[in-house]
This record gives structure tokens, sequence and C-alpha cells, in this order.
């Protein structure tokens, strides 16, 4: 717990609403947002001196906010340049790191506790990925992504080690290894899973999946998982030497690893969120897919000019009010594109509705692709 | 317009390729003056202080093609104007001295020299949706007796259409020479039925050129332009305060002309020797002169994702200065332009649709290292403010991978003899051939 009171009352009240979550009730309540964010843009306000000037160079000040949607947010970007903090470096235990390239900079969030980041993951990992799973049920996991011991600086490591240790029985695990697929064992422990009709959750980056298939494909073989089996993935193609379509990528896991494109399911999330995302094809089947989170966070499509809220439908920048994110700046704003889809919204990427009417290549892409 | 498709549409391509062959015989008869003169005029009539045929290219592209009337107006206006007739004698003149001669004058057999041929067809993938290169597309292979086959763009179906209308309407034969095919890029099997043309010329993405790349066989002639950028150079006598706000009403031309969109568009300033408060003078007229060049020229439409991605760097920018870096913003008003005052010379995203960014370095070692990364992509660099140095630093530029340097406020009104990507406008296209038999 902060030894800052004022921060230490923030991180109660959320942590509270966290565990009513994993108790069950994980409902929305915007009156409950409402002023925990205002509250909480007071305090980063006066305990982070950067995003304080840009608050004021931008005339938001806690004074003058009268609601939640209008706290500046912050472009992700800048966890590259500065230290987004809300408490003394002092106080620092952990720190995660965006990816990127050799030599490239990359973003880093600094925590001073890990307690909200696991305390908002589980409950929504509960109602979002594993909602047929009974409170409390372990079950087989599989990891395709390096564990939290060998790549501590990344969030998503650390999401799925606290995954494993609450929800993942003993045969769950870690499938890379020094950066490398470890597909032998994975394959056994598949093909075992198999034979025991014991679904598995399997889990990990759109890019080590595509490893996956690879092999699949090069030894020949599918693989039918057992019924109530499911794949979670997450992340781009940043950097790498092959990119896919999302809807590609699903159609190749099902038809490889037979599970149905309904538990298919793609994460979006960032390193400088201590909160996630999740397609709502598990928790709401038969309703149209898109994004949903947990209540503590918010997201909000806006037009890119005006910074107002489009209309629902519309294609704007998504930015995002998260209160787990008591330690660093709530309010982000992502590069993404996306739009409002009812209760959730849907993820466009970087380039939608991009027309490629020239021939000048902006420099982004000569440094490596992206913001991020 | 209609978009031929699937196999109707490549036994469509494959026909026209067979009647680009049949009227290439014709093409390779005819001698020198029969050839040239027509394709002068047809650059006369784009290139004229006045023509008819450019307008009516800039009106019929206003409808569709992205751009503001005014931009394309004055983009055409300024990309065609030293494009000529002459400028074409020197090119070939230029490029072609022994080529030209031998092609025309020796019959088979009794080749003695090196000699330059152009291929029996050429074809070429357009990309974007900017014209001014169209119209070297048709002529440079045609200049070397190559009838060609022109595949438009999803961003410009109408350019090719009317080139090829103006040149048969200036010489019919000729304008036999040239065919226009349109279909989606994605189309395999249209893709494939036009790859099947001596020498094959893609421009476009990676990723397109790739793709088309992987298409031509090892006995066809294949040649990529990619994406490319450029930039400005400004020394400290470009700042001094009688010559500051020309030099950025100059860099403003430059970059508002295709919103920025095309290879010879600037996508940053670098200032060499100056402080840090001189290039916040400079950011600050930049400012201005865009805002200018907003109601002569008008910016076009803008994408959600660069609106977004331009924020989002603004924001950022916004962050940076808030944590104390001097960095400085200017917008637009309804985000028509950015220019990010930055604090150092390290590159940044650049989101284009008119953001710039100026950068401050020391002096030309600085400017050359931070420019390292995006040598082998770089079009033209505008220089100024030197004075005598200006060709050293020219010469080192094209040295890092330039192809083209000049005077910002030219950097859109490139002469026919460019030699793009570091290559032979024309030479590039021929096949260069010798006889060891004599008379």
């Amino acid at each position: 717990m902060s030894a800052d009171p004022a921060r230490a009352e923030l991180d109660a009240r959320v942590l509270a609403w966290m565990h009513e979550a994993a108790a069950g009730r994980f409902a929305r309540d915007e009156a409950r947002f409402e002023a925990l964010a205002l509250d909480l843009f007071a305090f980063q306000y006066e305990r982070c001196p950067p995003y304080r000037r840009f608050c004021e160079m931008r005339a938001r000040t806690p004074k003058q906010l009268r609601c939640a949607d209008q706290i500046p947010c912050v472009p992700t970007g800048a966890f590259k340049e500065l230290a987004l903090r809300s408490f003394p470096p002092e106080r620092r235990v952990h720190v995660f790191r965006t990816s990127g390239s050799s030599g490239e900079r990359r973003g880093e969030l600094e925590l001073d506790t890990l307690a909200l980041y696991e305390a908002s993951v589980l409950p929504t990992l509960a109602q979002l990925l594993f909602p047929d799973w009974p409170s409390g049920r372990r079950g087989r996991m599989r990891v395709l992504a390096p564990s939290a011991d060998e790549a501590p600086d990344s969030s998503l490591s650390h999401m799925f080690s606290v995954l494993l240790r609450a929800r993942g029985d003993r045969e769950s695990g870690f499938d890379i290894a020094q950066g490398t697929l470890r597909s032998e064992e994975l394959l056994r422990q598949l093909a075992r899973a198999r034979e025991e009709a014991r679904p598995v959750a399997l889990l990990g980056t759109a890019f080590a999946f595509v490893h996956l298939l690879e092999e699949l494909e090069r030894r020949g073989v599918a693989i039918e998982l057992a019924a109530g089996s499911r794949v979670m993935e997450t992340g781009g193609f940043k950097g790498r030497s092959r990119e896919l379509p999302r809807d590609e990528l699903h159609a190749w896991i099902a038809r490889s690893l037979g599970i149905p494109r309904a538990r298919i399911v793609n994460q979006y999330g960032m390193t400088e969120l201590a909160s996630q995302f999740y397609d709502s094809s598990l928790a709401r089947p038969g309703e149209p897919r898109r994004k949903l989170g947990p209540p503590w966070a918010r997201v909000r499509v806006l037009d890119p000019v005006t910074a107002e809220p489009v209309a629902d439908g519309e294609i704007g920048s998504l930015s995002i009010l998260d209160l787990a994110n008591t330690g660093s700046v709530l309010a982000i704003q992502s590069a993404d594109l996306g739009r409002r889809v009812g209760d959730g919204f849907e993820v466009l990427g970087r380039e939608s509705g991009a027309e490629a009417r020239g021939c000048s290549i902006a420099a982004d892409l000569l440094l490596g692709g992206g913001a991020e | 317009m209609r978009l031929l498709a699937g196999e109707p549409g490549a036994r469509e391509i494959r026909e026209q390729l067979r009647s680009l062959r049949s009227a290439g015989r014709a093409l390779r008869a005819r001698p020198t003056h029969a050839l040239y003169g027509p394709l002068g005029e047809l650059l006369d009539a784009f290139g004229a202080e006045r023509s008819a045929a450019r307008d009516a290219l800039a009106a019929a592209l206003a409808a569709n093609s992205g751009f503001s009337g005014a931009v394309l107006r004055e983009g055409l206006r300024r990309g065609f104007s030293a494009w000529t007739a002459a400028s074409l004698r020197e090119l070939v003149e230029l490029e072609l001295r022994t080529g030209a001669q031998a092609a025309t004058a020796a019959p088979p057999g009794r080749r003695t020299a090196r000699e330059l041929l152009g291929f029996e067809t050429t074809a070429t993938f357009l990309a974007g949706s900017i014209p001014m290169p169209t119209l070297l597309e048709v002529v440079a292979p045609l200049a070397l007796r190559s009838p060609v086959l022109i595949k438009t763009s999803a961003g410009d179906r109408i350019s090719a259409h009317r080139i090829a209308e103006v040149l048969a309407g200036i010489d019919r034969e000729l304008g036999e020479c040239v065919r226009v095919a349109d279909f989606a890029g994605e189309d395999a099997a249209c893709t494939q039925a036009a790859c099947g043309a001596a020498c094959v010329i893609a421009t476009g993405s990676d990723e397109s050129v790739a793709a088309l790349r992987a298409r031509v066989g090892s006995s066809q002639r294949f040649l990529a332009h990619g994406h490319r950028l450029s930039l400005e150079v400004l020394g400290a006598a470009a700042l001094a305060p009688r010559e500051l706000a020309g030099w950025a009403e100059r860099i403003a031309l430059d970059t508002s002309l295709w919103d920025q969109l095309g290879c010879l568009s600037p996508i940053a300033v670098y200032v060499v020797g100056a402080d840090l408060a001189a290039s916040a003078r400079l950011a600050s007229a930049l400012a201005r002169a865009f805002a200018d060049a907003e109601a002569l020229l008008p910016r076009g439409a803008v994408p959600a994702s660069a609106l977004a991605r331009a924020s989002f760097e603004l924001a950022e920018a916004e962050m940076r200065a808030a944590g104390g870096s001097p960095v400085e913003v200017f917008r637009g008003s309804g985000a028509s332009f950015a220019v990010v005052r930055e604090a150092d010379a390290a590159l940044r995203p650049t989101p284009l649709y008119r953001f710039l960014r100026v950068h401050p370095v020391a002096d030309a070692d600085e400017l050359l290292r931070a420019l390292a990364p995006l040598g082998p992509q770089l079009a033209c660099a505008g220089v100024a403010g030197f004075g005598e140095a200006d060709a050293a630093l020219a010469a080192r530029l094209l040295a890092l991978g330039a192809s083209r340097v000049c005077r910002p406020g030219e950097l859109q009104s490139p002469p026919l003899s460019w030699p793009r990507d570091g290559r032979p406008v024309l030479r590039s296209l021929a096949r260069e051939v010798s006889s060891e038999l004599r008379d």
C-alpha cells in the first residue's frame, strides 16, 4: 500500500471495486466511476508535474473539470519520453516496458505497487475469457509467451503469470523460452489434453501463434482440441517478418486447432494500461463481437480534430480512462482508431480508412512502424 | 471507366499487349523527328503556361482524387512547367545519343557499336493519386520506341486515359502505342496478364513492389519505384530577418502541394547552425505561411487515421514540452496544418497531410548523422542559406542517398531529366546491346 495517504485512499477505493467484481459483481457504475476518476485526476495533477503542466497547457485543471470525459489524455508515446508517475522515484518497485526493436526507445510504465494491476487482471479474465468456469476452478493453460521470470519487464508476461498462479492447473505453463517456441513440448501437452478430453486455454501473442501454426503445417498435422478449449491472442506484428490480418489468423487457428471462431478471443491492451479489453464472443455469445472491459475502465471514441466523442458507429481515436492506473496517469490516448459497438468498441488499428494517395513514406515507417 | 476483372479481364489485357506488339513494329520504324516531335507536343500540351489539357485534367481529377481543385491546378502547373519539348530533346541528347541514332539508322545485322533499344512492350503499374508521374510513364517508354500498357491506380483512374487521348489527338498512330487498363491491384489474373510485358515498372509500397516482382520472370526487365521522402535544409543565411518569411513561404508551398503526400514533399526542415530561438522563429514563420497557403491551396480529404495520428503526435510533442523540453507546437485552425519545433535532430513519426517538424542541428556533420537512416529512402533535399557552402552540402546529401537537390520552393517542379531513385529516366527502360559484326 502506498505511503501517500491520499494515494492509499484512492487505491483502497479502486481495489474495493475490483474485489467486488472478483466476488461476482462485475457491473458498471457510472456515478462511482465519475467520482473516482475526478478524485484520481486531482491527485495525479498534483503528484505528476509533467502531467500537471500538460493539463495547464490545455486549460484543464481539477477546478475546471466537470466530468471525467474532460480529463486530458496522455498519448502512449509520451511514456517513451517522460517518467509519468505519481509517486516519488524511490518508491518504484517495478517497470513494464513496451516492446520494440533493438535501438528503438521503449515506453516505460513505472509502478510502486503491482496490487492494482493484479487485482484488475483476474476478475476481468474471469468475466470475459472464462465466463463458463466456476469461480476458483483451475484449468489447463498453455502460454505462448515467455514467463515473467524470463521477461520481467513485460506486462503481458506478468499478466499470464498472475493468471497461471491463480487459475492454472499443475500441467499449465509457458511454452516460449529464450525467445523460442518449444513446439515439441507444447504439442505433446496438447495431444495429452486431447486424449484426456481436457479443454485447454491457449494464450499468447499473435506472432507466437503464427509460429505454432506454421509448425503444425510443417508437420502436416491439425489438432482437434477438446470441447471447451479457447484461444486468447494479443498484440500485433510490428517489426516481424510477417503480418497477418486478424481474421485470417483466427481462421487459421480454427482450422489447425479445431477451435470454433467464437472461442477465439483477441485481447486489446497496452503496457501503459493496467486494465485490458477482450472480444465479447465468450462472455456474450451470439451477440455482435466487440471489445469489453472492466467497469473501472472507460473507452471513448473521439474525433481526432475536436477531441469530442463521435456518433455511435463512426470512426475515431480510442482513448481510455483506466482507474487502475493510480500510480501513473489514468487518461491515455492510444494511436489506434476504433468505433463504438453497443456497450463495447471495435479496434480498427492505425491505418483504417487510409488511402494510399501518395508516394511519400511517413518517417515512422522507417523508424519501425508506429508510435508504440 | 470500366474495371477489368478476373480471367475475362486478363484476356482483354493479353489482347491489349498483342495489339501493342503489333503497333510497336510501326513505332520502331519511325524516324527520330516523327517520334520526338509528337511526344514533345504532348509535353507542351500539358506544360504550357496556359493549357486546356492540363485544366481539363485538373477538373476531372477534382471530383475523386482527394486533392482540392486549387492543389491540383497549381500542382500540375508547377509539375509540368519544366517538362517541355525542349527538355525532352535535351533528355534524349543526354541519355540516348548513341542509342537514338543506332536504333533508327542501322538495319539489323549491321550494328557495330553499343546501342540502346526499347523493349518490345512496357507495362507500368501506377500507384497513388498524384497524377504527375503518369505523363512521364507514358512518354519515357515511347521515347525508346516501346509501346506501353499503363495500369491505373485505384486513386487515379483518370490521368492515364486523358493523356492517352491527348496523344492520340496529336498523333493517332502513336496513340495506338498506349493502352490503359483499369483493374484492382489485388486482381491476380489481370496483374499476371499485365506482367506479360517485356519490361515491367512497379510503383508503390514495398509490399506492392514485392508482389509484382514475384510475378516477373528473370528474362524480363523489372524496375521499381518505391516510396520515398524529401526534406528541406536551411542554413543561417536563410534565417536572416529579411530572408526568413520568403523561405518559409517556399517550404510551405513545397509541403502544401499534393498535401505532403508526394515523394518530393518535405517531411521535415533541418536548421543548421542556428540556435533554438532561430528555429523557433522559422517554425513560427512556417505556421504563418501554412495559414496563408491554406487560403490559396486548401487541403483535400484527410483520412481519419491521419487525423488521429496527427493528434497523437501533437499531444506527444506537447507532453514533451510539459516535461521541460524546448518543443513548441503550432496548429492550424481545424487541424489544417501542424508545425512542431523540435528540440533536437531525432527522427520522429510524420503523419503527413501538412505536418512538418523543424529540427535544429549544430552543423552539417550532425545533419548527415541524423539523416543517415533515411539515406536509402531520400528523394530530394531543398537547400538554402549556406552561401558558397551550398554546393558542398548538396554533394554530401547526394552521397547520402538523395537523387536531387534544389532550392526550397522548387521541390514539386522536378526537371524531366531528374534521375528518380538514382536511375536515368530513359536508359533504365532500355536494353543496352552490342554487335561484334563489322561492315
